[in-house]
This record gives C-alpha cells, structure tokens and sequence, in this order.
C-alpha cells in the first residue's frame, strides 16, 4: 500500500499495510495497481528541480533520491541553507500539473522526508523519522547507535532481529560492539551487512576502479519512438553491461543512464542500488527512465514525424568486487541469491548444520572428510589427502556413509560371512572382498579391524569387524 | 547378464560436459520436481548426486541431509567440485518444508532427503516454488513416495547388481542399476532403463531396456 500525505492524515493507513485493512479505514478510496514507471515519470520533474541545485542527484527508487551535498556546503554556506534551497525547489514542482506529492501548498515539510547524515544508511534513517522539519544528523556513529534494532528488521533480517533481541541485544550501537569475525562466523553474510551498517559504513566497502570502455551503448538511425521497443533495448542493454562486468568480477550498484532524443536534447539521470544491481533490476530502472523521458516530449510535435530516442548509453559509475568470488561464484545474480537463501538456511538450522566439506587423508570414508561452516575459510588440512594412505578404502565412496560405525547383525560360516540384517530383513550375502586389515594405533589401545565390502541383492555395503563385532561404516546407494 | 553395450547417443546421460540443462527424464530440469524411490543400496543417492552435476559447474549445489550419513566424498566422486557442494542437516521434520522452501528460492539445483511425516500441502508448496524460480529439485523419500502431483519424473529402484568381488578376491568395481521412470517427465508412461556405474564419475544407460515403454501411468 503506498498512500499520499493527505490520506495518512485522514485515516490510519500506513506504507505496507494490508489492501483489505487499509480498505476498511478508508472504505472511499480508490485502489490502483502500482505502477513504478509512470511512478518515475511523476517523480523526474521533481529530480531535475534538485538537480538545478545540486547537480549529483541520485535515484534509488521513485521518490527516493541520494544527494552527496559536499561540495554544495562550500558554494551554499551551510547544510540548513543547502536544505531550505532543495526543498523550495521541490515545493515549486507542486504548481505543475501531474506533479504528485505537493499540490502547491507551499509547505514543503509535506512533501519531503530530509535526512541529513555521514552516510547513505544514516541518512535515510534519519529520512525516515523526519517529520515536520528535516533530520540533520551531526554525530552519524552517535545517532547510529542510539537506534532501536528494528530499523533493521527488513525481509532479509527479520530472523536476525528477533535472535540478536533474543540475546539482548536492542539498539545498532550495541551491534557494533561486537567483534564483527564473530558477527560473520555465526550470521554469514547477512549478519556482516548488518555489523556494517550498524558501524556506520556503506554496504558498498569494496570499492574498485571502474574498467575503462565498460560503457554501453546503442544508436539509432530510426528513432525509437513506440514503447515496446524501448523496452527491449533496455533489457538488451541491461543484459550486455551485466555480462561484461560479470567477465571483470565486479558487481553494480550505480548507473548513469543517457538518451538522446531525436530533437537534439540529451538528459542523463544516475541510478542507485545499495545492494548490487542483477540484470533484471538495473533492465527496469533504465526502462522506467527512458518511459519518463519518451513521455515528456512536447505536444505540439508534427505527428508525421515524432521525436523518438536516437541514442541510449548506460554507463557503470559504481561498481565493487563486494561478495565477488569467480572461481566458486561465477553468476551475480545467483551469487546473491544463493547467499541470501544459505543464510537464511543458517537462521532456520544454525550454522554448524550448513556446511561445505573438503578432502583429508585417512584410510576409511569418514576420515577423508573435513568439515566447515559454510560462509568460513577452510581450516587448515589436518591430514594430506594427497599422501599415499596405503591400506586407505579403495573406490568407489560409499554415498551414505554414518558420522560412526553402527552396529549391524551379520552371520559367519567359518570366517565367511553369509547373511546380513538390512534394517528389518536378513539378506544374503552373494560375495564379498576382504578382509583388508586396517592396523590400528596400537600405543593407544585401538586393536586392529578388518574391513569388507558385501554385496547382497539389495545393495552393498562397507563393513568394519572390531573385537568380534560388525559395524556398518557405509551404503553404496 | 546383459552385455554392456552403451549406445552414443544417449551414453553418460547424467554426466556428459557438454550435456544441457533439460536433457529428459534422467537429466536435472528447472522448475521440474524429480523423486527417487526406493530402498538404500538401489544407487538412488549416486543417481541424484549425478543429477546435480550440471549445474554445479556454474554455481553451487546444495544437498539436504536428514540422516547425517550424506557423503560429500562420493559428491565429488561423481563430479561435483568440493567448494560447489553445500550440505544442509536437517533432522528435524518440523523444520525440514521451511529450510528447503528457504533453499529452493536461491539455489540453482537441491537434492533433499524428504523425511516420514512431511505434509503433503509442504511437499506441494516446494513444487510450486520451484516451478516460479526455476530451480531444479531432487527428492528422496525416506520412506514411501511423495504425494501424487509433487513429482514430474518418479525414479524407482528396482534392482542392482555388482561386479567385482568373489568370495573374499577384488573389490567393487562397477555396478548395474535397474530403474523405472514414470510421471509427466515422461509423458504418463513408463519406462525402465538399465543403467551402468563405473564406480567413478560416470553413469550410462544400457541400451537393452532403454526403448521398452511398458505401460501408461497417472502417477503424479
């Protein structure tokens, strides 16, 4: 549910709140499917009015913009003046017709949410609880720990919020003070973001230089002019500038989109992302960019010859190598996907229960394994897996192999096994191989055992006989 | 026993480098639900780790393991590199349709052992969420089968037989897997096929079996 400032006041609707419920507390409004371009649209008059007073304006989302005000604070005077400027220019925009938000009320606090702070996350908080004037923030890393977790409770963290209040954990400045490898050794990745923020750095921290001729970029001799087609470039754009950052190892979180329409005028917008931008997100902003420009041609063009788009360039302005590990991740978009589904698997099971294996020495299945949590750094090898291991279990790997050897009934004929127990059938044996002895550390009193591998009708198996007793060390499923 | 005679064309089904992704009713297939059926030993767990071999050559695959008895050497085995293969242990049936719905919503391919006691409107909710993300899932019934309609391919062992050991000599070495596949995957009908495992990294099917559709099925 997205409402207007009007309609908040007059009835107790919220951002997020059920159609239904807000329905019933408004039962005379009107409900409309959302619409993100002709959000864009509506909102890009209100973009190039900042912009004519702070050039770098970025999008983050229809009504949301990032401005780095630094070098405006030296030209404006002071960040209140730099504020009022914004928002008188945002005020203006009311007057126009088709314009959302202000409806020329002259009173601008109506219509922006400011937030002033030393970084995006900050500020946007801020944003978020301004009300009638703008939040200024002066001590960014004091303000951040002051806050309540649950500015944090997003779709991703929401598990991660409920187990740090479970801990006793309430406020961002709480979360920061806790060393952040044991933040990342049991949350994953989504728990580093959080540590990160809450510390008052940008998710972005892995900043690298932008390769040069990464640009892309397509002319046409007929311009584009009917909405389908800029559809499709846009999404074929998208797809070009994600492959070749891919080829890099770099991920997206910033774009800056230019088109130039056939009447000669050329606009360019920056887009933003604080998470990196997949084929498919950073496809819809240039759409919903090039659909408000397009829409915004003026009205009295010679139908016989409409303006349409005769150059489109998508340049990267943002990028990291954030989360990028080619060698084991090689999609973005399923890297972070896949991130994201492991944590939470992490949240539901713990994180000892989500885990990746690597080869170690050793001479039965169960040693040739190592474990670690998933998300961690190998530990180092205990036993060379590359090492001989004479005597060491011949291939093929059982597929079902327990953590310790189970007791299993099997029947003997002079030394020769001949039936085995199959959880509630005996079975016979129609051959086996063994015994393989397998010495054990006679200084430690471990005895000796003898392995065999037994076939029955229903399968084989990897048993170890010690001390007179069978044990099942494997299934060969 | 049936000579092992692999036919070109369909030779290392599960295994072959250049193999697309939807290959047919043996392969991994986005969307799709494929079960194993049967008891431990039918070389169904080789057949599912085979399945994730694919995919797992661009991004991580992740094994769901209710017994804790999952073994990521035989994962390697069949091809699967080590840094690719996550395992997830899940014993608890009361966790298990939330943790693999968790998973089936960001990894490419997941091969879950499904424990007794999983509802069926769970079981169905992981296959429509399948089906919307396009992932490919493998499951293996503990016990029974799935619920009809959960599946689009059924897998069932119904023999195997090794080659290799002889009253204490040799070791195993290769195996043959008799399996019958039906469901939608394979258009209603079923079908049996030998298949063969060289113990290693591959498994092919036997032609002998391969063509012999014997009867039409609604299962799933």
């Amino acid at each position: 549910m997205a409402v207007s400032p009007t309609a908040e006041e007059e009835a107790d609707i919220r951002i997020g709140m059920d159609r239904r419920v807000a329905e019933s507390e408004l039962p005379g409004a009107v409900v409309l499917e959302r619409d993100p371009g002709e959000e864009v649209q509506r909102f890009e008059p209100v973009v190039r009015a900042m912009e004519e007073v702070v050039p770098r304006v970025e999008v983050v989302a229809p009504g949301t913009v990032l401005i780095d005000i630094t070098g405006a604070l030296r030209y404006y005077g002071g960040v209140e003046v730099v504020v009022d400027k914004l928002l008188e220019a945002v005020a203006a925009t009311g007057d126009e017709p088709g314009v959302g938000g202000g409806g020329g009320s002259g009173e601008p606090w109506r219509v922006c949410r400011v937030g002033v702070a030393d970084s995006p996350f900050a500020a946007g908080i801020a944003a978020r609880t301004a009300n009638t004037t703008p939040h200024i923030v002066t001590d960014t890393p004091r303000y951040l720990a002051g806050l309540d977790l649950g500015v944090m409770a997003d779709a991703d963290r929401t598990e991660l919020v409920d187990t740090f209040r479970w801990l006793g954990i309430n406020t961002l400045g709480e979360v920061a003070d806790l060393p952040r490898d044991v933040i990342a050794s049991r949350f994953g990745p989504v728990g580093l973001e959080t540590h990160r923020l809450a510390s008052g750095e940008d998710r972005a921290t892995d900043p690298r230089p932008i390769p040069t001729e990464l640009a892309v970029e397509s002319r046409f001799e007929e311009p584009l002019v009917d909405l389908d087609s800029v559809a499709f470039v846009s999404r074929q754009l998208a797809a070009r500038l994600i492959e070749s950052l891919t080829g890099e190892g770099l991920s997206i979180h910033q774009v800056l989109v230019e088109m130039t329409r056939s009447d000669g005028v050329t606009r360019t917008r920056t887009w933003r992302s604080i998470d990196p931008l997949t084929e498919r997100s950073l496809s819809d902003r240039i759409w919903w960019q090039l659909r408000a420009w397009l829409d915004e041609t003026p009205d009295d063009v010679d139908p016989t010859s409409p303006i349409g788009i005769t150059r489109i360039r998508i340049d990267p302005s943002r990028v990291s190598g954030e989360g990028r590990q080619l060698s084991f991740w090689e999609d973005t978009t399923s890297m972070i996907e896949t991130e994201r589904a492991l944590g939470r698997a992490q949240a539901l099971v713990g994180p000892d229960r989500v885990v990746v294996g690597h080869p170690e020495g050793g001479r039965l299945p169960a040693e040739r394994v190592g474990w670690q949590r998933w998300g961690e750094p190998p530990p180092p090898v205990q036993r060379d897996p590359d090492a001989p291991w004479p005597g060491a279990t011949p291939s093929p790997v059982p597929t079902l192999v327990p953590p310790r050897p189970q007791p299993v009934a099997m029947e003997w004929d002079e030394g020769m096994p001949v039936r085995i127990r199959m959880g509630s059938r005996w079975e016979t044996v129609l051959s086996w191989s063994g015994p393989w002895r397998l010495m054990g550390r006679w200084w430690n009193r471990e005895g000796t055992a003898d392995r065999y591998q037994v076939v029955t009708s229903a399968g084989a198996v990897l048993c170890v006989v010690w001390e007179g007793k069978t044990y099942l060390a494997g299934i060969y499923d | 026993m049936t000579q092992s005679t692999t036919l070109t064309s369909i030779d290392g089904i599960l295994s072959l480098p250049d193999t697309p992704y939807d290959i047919g009713p043996l392969g991994l297939q986005r969307g799709r639900i494929s079960e194993l059926v049967g008891p431990a030993g039918m070389g169904l767990t080789r057949i599912g780790l085979g399945m994730l071999v694919e995919t797992s050559r661009r991004a991580p695959v992740v094994l769901v393991d209710v017994r804790g008895w999952a073994s990521p050497g035989a994962a390697w085995e069949a091809g699967i590199d080590p840094d690719r293969l996550v395992v997830v242990r899940c014993p608890e049936t009361a966790s298990w349709s939330s943790v693999t719905a968790a998973l089936v919503g960001g990894v490419g391919a997941l091969f879950a052992e499904v424990p007794a006691g999983v509802g069926s409107a769970g079981l169905r909710r992981l296959a429509a969420m399948a089906r919307a993300r396009g992932s490919g899932v493998v499951l293996r019934p503990l016990t029974g089968e799935l619920p009809g309609g959960v599946s689009h391919t059924r897998i069932k062992g119904m023999g195997v037989t090794w080659e290799g050991p002889h009253q204490g000599h040799g070791r195993l070495m290769r195996r043959r897997l008799i399996i019958e596949v039906s469901g939608r995957g394979v258009g209603g009908m079923t079908r049996r096929f030998e298949l063969e495992d060289d113990g290693e990294d591959r498994l092919s099917v036997v032609p002998v079996l391969a063509t012999g559709s014997t009867r039409r099925t609604d299962v799933g």
